[in-house]
């Protein structure tokens, strides 16, 4: 297998594993949100603050990581 | 930091992204900077969007299914159709895209050290009180 192969078989492996990770940081955040504002509902508001920033920082990772694909997906196939 | 913090950080990033607007045209050109306010303003709308979606699915009161159905038809397609736009346009460089959406990022890291800071300006220190003693 040649280095062009390897790359364009490896991108979206990677593109793939970033949006697994993604979508478990995003489930544990919300799960955690839940829980937490089911034992405090008065403090809703700040943990759904926290939640936001927090998946716009994991969301953003992914954008990152498909911003990255993207600017590789003309090295493919040489 | 309640709720208010984020409307603010969107009202802080949309003000820098019009400063930097002028700034931009003049020292790095026009596809540049249109690329840079392009993923700047993509950052915001998807924090808007997130913002909006997590209010109404995540509150201890019940949750309106039409409401959150709405956002989500909305949000999704549109706003990663329209990245997805914004990055096969050829003048606009991917990492001028990048460092527009990462704005909203910095914004909020250096909003949120900045609130650190001054609250730990309010605790009392240890040398406060030796200093209150005497």
């Amino acid at each position: 297998m040649d280095y062009q192969s390897m790359l364009g078989l490896s991108a979206p492996i990677a593109v793939g594993l970033a949006a697994i990770g993604s979508g478990l940081g995003i489930g544990r955040a919300v799960g955690s949100a839940m829980e937490a504002m089911g034992r405090q509902p008065e403090a809703a508001g700040k943990i759904q603050t926290a939640m936001i920033i927090g998946a716009a920082f994991i969301e953003a990772l992914t954008i990152y990581v498909f911003i990255v694909f993207i600017m590789a997906n003309g090295h493919f196939g040489g | 930091m309640g709720l208010g913090f984020l409307d603010r950080t969107l009202r802080t990033t949309g003000v820098v992204l019009l400063i930097f607007l002028p700034f931009g045209l003049y020292y790095l050109g026009v596809y540049p900077t249109l690329a840079a306010f392009s993923g700047g303003v993509w950052g915001l709308l998807n924090l808007i969007f997130i913002s909006a979606l997590v209010r109404s699915t995540i509150r201890p009161e019940a949750v309106n299914k039409f409401q959150v159905i709405g956002i989500a038809v909305f949000k999704f397609p549109l706003l990663y159709g329209s990245g997805y736009f914004l990055t096969q346009v050829k003048q606009f460089d991917p990492l001028y895209l990048l460092a527009g959406f990462s704005l909203l990022l910095v914004v909020i890291v250096l909003r949120a050290i900045g609130a650190a800071m001054m609250q730990a300006g309010d605790k009392p220190q240890a040398s406060d009180k030796v200093r209150s003693i005497a």
